[in-house]
């Protein structure tokens, strides 16, 4: 990991990437119906990956026609507030505390009743660290739902563009695991820092850098973000009828 | 010999022996003859031979006839006299005139009749002659009554016939049966003598002489096998099937007409090929409203038709809905979008066909090639909105309004307003794109929606009020009961803001903003109305889904959304089951000259059973536009009356009913219910000789079209000979005289063996 070099150049850029976003936000219709991601604040180091929050939102207003307001909102896990934001982000560095009772009912409701969940390990731990701790807590919050890997198939590699892996900053497991609740799946789960790889410094430089793959590799952690912001927003939009022959078609 | 008394006689054996005795002697007799003829077969002679043969034949021939002691029995018989039931059709087809311009075919039965009287009276002699009329119940009758006008609504052949054979006195037998008909069945014999009718003839055994009736040169266009389901599903095409029969129009061009209560839904035109010609006519349509309507296929009425009634052949349809079939175009992906596309999905009664606009022209996916990164789908706007439109029961916007050319829909405003107007039902949700916000008026589409665009959107979070009439309406009736719906709207979150809108006049507002107003009246949120014959309904705001989501914030469940849209569905594709007063015709379709019945179960707002609630209703003809009758009555515990009107004149009828309980207006409702012109009997007037010919054939009788002259010579079977009275046997075997022919039999064999050397 290591952080780009602040240049009044990137400065300007990213200043004025971010121009478009405000101007759209000038005709906002009740910011709340807009695509605004929460998170999930919990006692470990939960903030680590807000640019890359506010990063993957900009790219979703650039890319899509979903309408954001890009500042991520950090919740407590117990905040009733959290049920205006139908978008949770659950990330961290490192081990963190079992949550409170409090906050596992909470999410739970939260999850059960339509919330959507993005977890994302920024330390792309496998087995420690906030894996560890991230799988003791979903298994409290969703205890007959385990994590369970999520099939190629699954539309959320189709929500928006046509993706096969699951990429982030860094690649140690290829595909994403989720819980579902019915047919939804309530709970994405990525272990390669998909956060990292979208996040910028306030300079508009890039963060991190990404590995294996570079800025390709980069380019695909984007598309992913946006493809589970539109499968929270869309659920299975692209596995309607209508969509199939054609989705598949282009997948040959 | 013969006594005066006895009139018949038989030859029997008065032998006392059992039967197996009588036989083991006569085998006894055939083995000695045997051996005596084994013992001379060296008899050179053979002549010796023969005789010594034919002497020992003739002595066992003499001892078997007085083992048998043969007799002759003297009887007392009578024949008892059979019956020959005379048939005559007295279903409404004989009132067709027998030819053109000619009397009845009834009336020419009854003179045939008196023609044929003498020979009947011939007949009286060895057969009682019973003359029946069936229509189709078989009842004695007398030549006079015949000449009365036959009215019976089917002919059934098959069962006149078994009925003669069962009726008559005591145990009379059934000689023969005549039967005068025009053949007409449309029963069991309607397909010609096949199958069991087949079988339940030749069980008979009885010869059934056949006279037709009637010429076949009749001219008649007639409506004939129509096929259709009872039932349809809404906006789904539906194929009904008649057949014309035309009779005397070779050549002629017959337009046909499908109309459903006056409007006309189809037409075709068919040729008559030949004289008697029958063309099958299919029309396919799509019914594009719930309910049940009145159907009617129409050919003209030419000169000189023998009936005018089998013209016209009506039918009711009772249209559904199949799972409701949603369509869902949704402006941009939103909350909003979200969860009301996960409660339409969850519903196992709606068929959800959805598009999302995902990406417009001023958006950049930053891709190389869209077709291979990106998973987007062109907008099939012309196929959704104007080929594929009718084929929907409910379309929704969901902040659905672009200016962009490409996604723009201008051009299919008007099929949209055009849609709800035909029956189509429409919902507009609001947003930052329609309803005053955003470029795209949609003007055109505007007129079919309750409310009107008034102004900037308030952002202001709000809690709804519910209107008194949102208070009763099922849309907004999530709660049982008016305190609950109250208490369950008022336990739901604020909405962080709402489309400035202004009621039309004739809408009803469900929900309104507490505060805002436009024009001094509060500003709806949720408004319904009828547009045309459809429906539509606006919500005013892109926030609903706070009701789905975040009113589970406080940890209590809460349903109200899933209820609010749930009761919208069903009460804009008209569920009848949202209605407070249901109109059933009892029967649906009514045969000529029978009661026009109606169940009506009236319910209260909360939709308990309304009980002593007033019921009206009017039967309302659809060819007159006019009210005919109507009926009152009020309900029982159940909430339900049945009603019944004189039977009306033939054609489409409504049954517009409404109800009140004490000053409590219940709501109107209706059904729709077809008297028929013509029953099946006078729907078809042609004459079957090819019928009465085989069914003469399959019993043993003879067919004829009906004699100008006196009754034929008919087949009957003979009267059975019936022993009745005494009987005296007199014995054959005791005479002197046979006693000397056996003991000179034997006695010469005896003489002849001892002459030739064998004793």
């Amino acid at each position: 990991m290591s952080a780009r070099r602040l240049t009044r150049r990137n400065l300007l850029l990213g200043t004025a990437a971010l121009a478009p976003l405000l101007a759209r936000r000038a005709h906002a219709f009740g910011e709340k119906n807009r695509f605004i991601p929460a998170v999930a604040r919990h006692k470990g180091r939960w903030d680590t990956r807000l640019s890359g929050l506010r990063r993957i939102t900009w790219e979703l207003q650039r890319r899509t026609s979903v309408e954001v307001v890009p500042d991520a909102r950090p919740f407590p896990l117990s905040s009733p507030d959290l049920f205006e934001y139908p978008f949770l982000y659950f990330g961290g560095e490192g081990e963190f505390p079992p949550l409170e009772e409090a906050e596992v009912a909470n999410l739970r409701r939260y999850l059960t009743y339509g919330g959507f969940m993005l977890a994302d390990a920024n330390d792309a731990s496998d087995g420690a660290g906030f894996d560890a701790s991230f799988r003791r807590e979903l298994a409290r919050v969703l205890p007959q739902s385990p994590l369970a890997d999520v099939p190629s198939k699954h539309v959320v590699f189709k929500s928006f563009f046509l993706l096969d892996a699951a990429p982030g900053r860094v690649l140690n497991k290829p595909q994403l695991m989720g819980c579902n609740l019915g047919k939804r799946t309530a709970v994405l789960y990525s272990q390669n820092d998909l956060a990292g790889a979208w996040s910028r410094n306030e300079s508009g430089d890039f963060e991190f850098d990404v590995s294996p793959g570079g800025e390709p590799q980069r380019e695909l952690a984007v598309r992913l973000g946006i493809n589970v912001c539109m499968y929270a927003l869309c659920l299975d939009y692209k596995d309607d009828a209508v969509h199939l022959p054609l989705i598949l078609n282009k997948r040959r | 010999m013969n006594s005066p008394s006895f009139n018949a006689w038989k030859l029997v054996t008065l032998s006392p022996l059992p039967p197996w005795a009588l036989v083991l002697l006569a085998l006894g007799l055939a083995l000695g003859v045997a051996l005596a003829a084994w013992g001379v077969r060296r008899e050179p002679s053979r002549g010796r031979r023969v005789l010594l043969w034919a002497l020992r034949v003739g002595a066992g021939l003499a001892a078997l006839f007085f083992l048998l002691e043969p007799g002759i029995r003297h009887l007392q018989v009578a024949r008892m006299k059979n019956r020959v039931a005379v048939l005559v059709d007295r279903s409404a087809s004989m009132s067709f005139p027998a030819e053109v311009g000619g009397r009845t075919r009834s009336q020419e039965v009854a003179d045939f009749l008196e023609r044929a009287a003498p020979r009947l009276a011939e007949l009286q002699d060895r057969f009682t002659v019973e003359l029946y009329g069936f229509d189709p119940e078989l009842a004695p009758m007398t030549p006079e009554a015949l000449k009365t006008p036959a009215r019976a609504g089917t002919t059934d052949l098959l069962a006149a016939v078994r009925a003669a054979a069962g009726a008559g006195q005591g145990s009379r037998k059934l000689s023969g049966v005549l039967l005068f008909s025009d053949g007409a069945d449309n029963t069991e014999l309607k397909a010609g003598v096949v199958g069991r009718a087949r079988a339940a003839l030749a069980d008979l055994n009885v010869p059934v002489s056949t006279f037709t009736v009637g010429q076949e040169t009749l001219k008649d266009v007639a409506v004939e096998g129509l096929k259709v389901d009872d039932f349809a599903f809404v906006r789904n095409s539906l194929t009904v099937e008649v057949e014309i029969h035309g009779r005397g129009f070779a050549g002629q061009d017959i337009p046909v007409v499908l109309s459903q209560e006056g409007k006309t839904v189809a037409s075709k035109v068919v040729r008559m090929e030949s004289a008697d010609d029958v063309k099958p006519v299919a029309f396919t349509f799509t019914p594009d409203q719930t309910g049940r309507f009145v159907y009617t296929m129409t050919v003209p009425t030419f000169p000189g038709e023998a009936v005018a009634e089998n013209n016209t052949r009506s039918f009711t349809l009772k249209v559904i809905r199949d799972r409701v079939r949603v369509l869902l175009v949704v402006g941009r992906p939103s909350w909003d979008e979200r969860y009301l596309r996960g409660l339409l999905r969850q519903d196992a009664n709606v068929d959800l066909v959805s598009f999302y606009i995902l990406r417009t022209l001023s958006d950049d996916p930053g891709v190389v090639n869209d077709q291979r990164e990106l998973s987007l789908i062109p907008f099939p706007m012309e196929e959704i909105f104007d080929t594929k439109l009718d084929t929907f029961d409910v379309v929704i916007f969901q902040n659905f309004g672009h200016s962009d050319p490409s996604l723009s829909i201008a051009e299919y405003e008007r099929n949209l307003e055009r849609y709800v107007h035909n029956g189509g039902a429409f919902v507009m949700i609001g947003g930052d794109s329609v309803l005053g916000e955003g470029r795209a008026t949609m003007p055109t589409l505007m007129e079919a929606l309750p409310v009107a665009a008034a102004g900037p959107a308030n952002l202001d979070a709000f809690t709804p009020r519910l209107t008194p009439e949102g208070l009763r309406h099922p849309v907004t009736g999530i709660g049982m009961g008016a305190a609950s719906t109250e208490a369950a709207w008022a336990e739901l979150p604020p909405i962080p803001g709402a489309n400035l809108t202004q009621a039309r006049p004739g809408a009803t507002v469900l929900l309104d903003h507490p505060h805002l107003t436009v024009g001094g009246k509060n500003a709806p949120l949720v408004a319904v109305w009828d547009y045309g014959r459809g429906r539509s309904l606006v919500m005013a705001t892109d926030a609903s889904w706070y009701w789905a989501f975040a009113a589970h914030k406080d940890g209590s469940p809460s349903r109200a959304y899933d209820r609010f849209w749930g009761n919208a569905l069903r009460w804009l594709v008209r569920d009848p089951d949202l209605t407070t007063l249901k109109v059933t015709a009892d029967p649906p379709s009514v045969e000529p000259g029978r009661p026009v019945g109606v169940v009506v179960q009236a319910r209260l707002a909360d939709y308990q059973p309304a009980q002593d609630a007033q019921v009206r209703v009017e039967l309302f003809s659809v060819a007159t536009q006019k009210p005919v009758a109507v009926q009152t009555g009020t309900t029982g515990t159940d909430g339900v009356v049945r009603l019944e009107f004189e039977p009306p004149a033939p054609g489409p009828y409504k049954l517009l009913a409404s109800a009140k309980k004490g000053e409590t207006d219940l709501g109107k409702g209706e059904d729709a219910v077809a008297v028929r012109a013509v029953g099946p009997e006078l729907s078809d007037a042609s004459v079957r000789p090819e019928l009465m010919a085989q069914l003469a054939k399959e019993t043993g009788g003879k067919s004829y079209k009906l004699p100008r002259d006196g009754l034929p010579d008919v087949p009957l079977l003979d009267p059975p000979v019936v022993e009745v009275g005494r009987a005296r046997d007199q014995p054959l075997w005791d005479r002197w005289y046979y006693l000397v022919a056996l003991i000179a039999l034997l006695g010469a064999e005896w003489f002849a063996r001892r002459r030739f050397g064998y004793v």
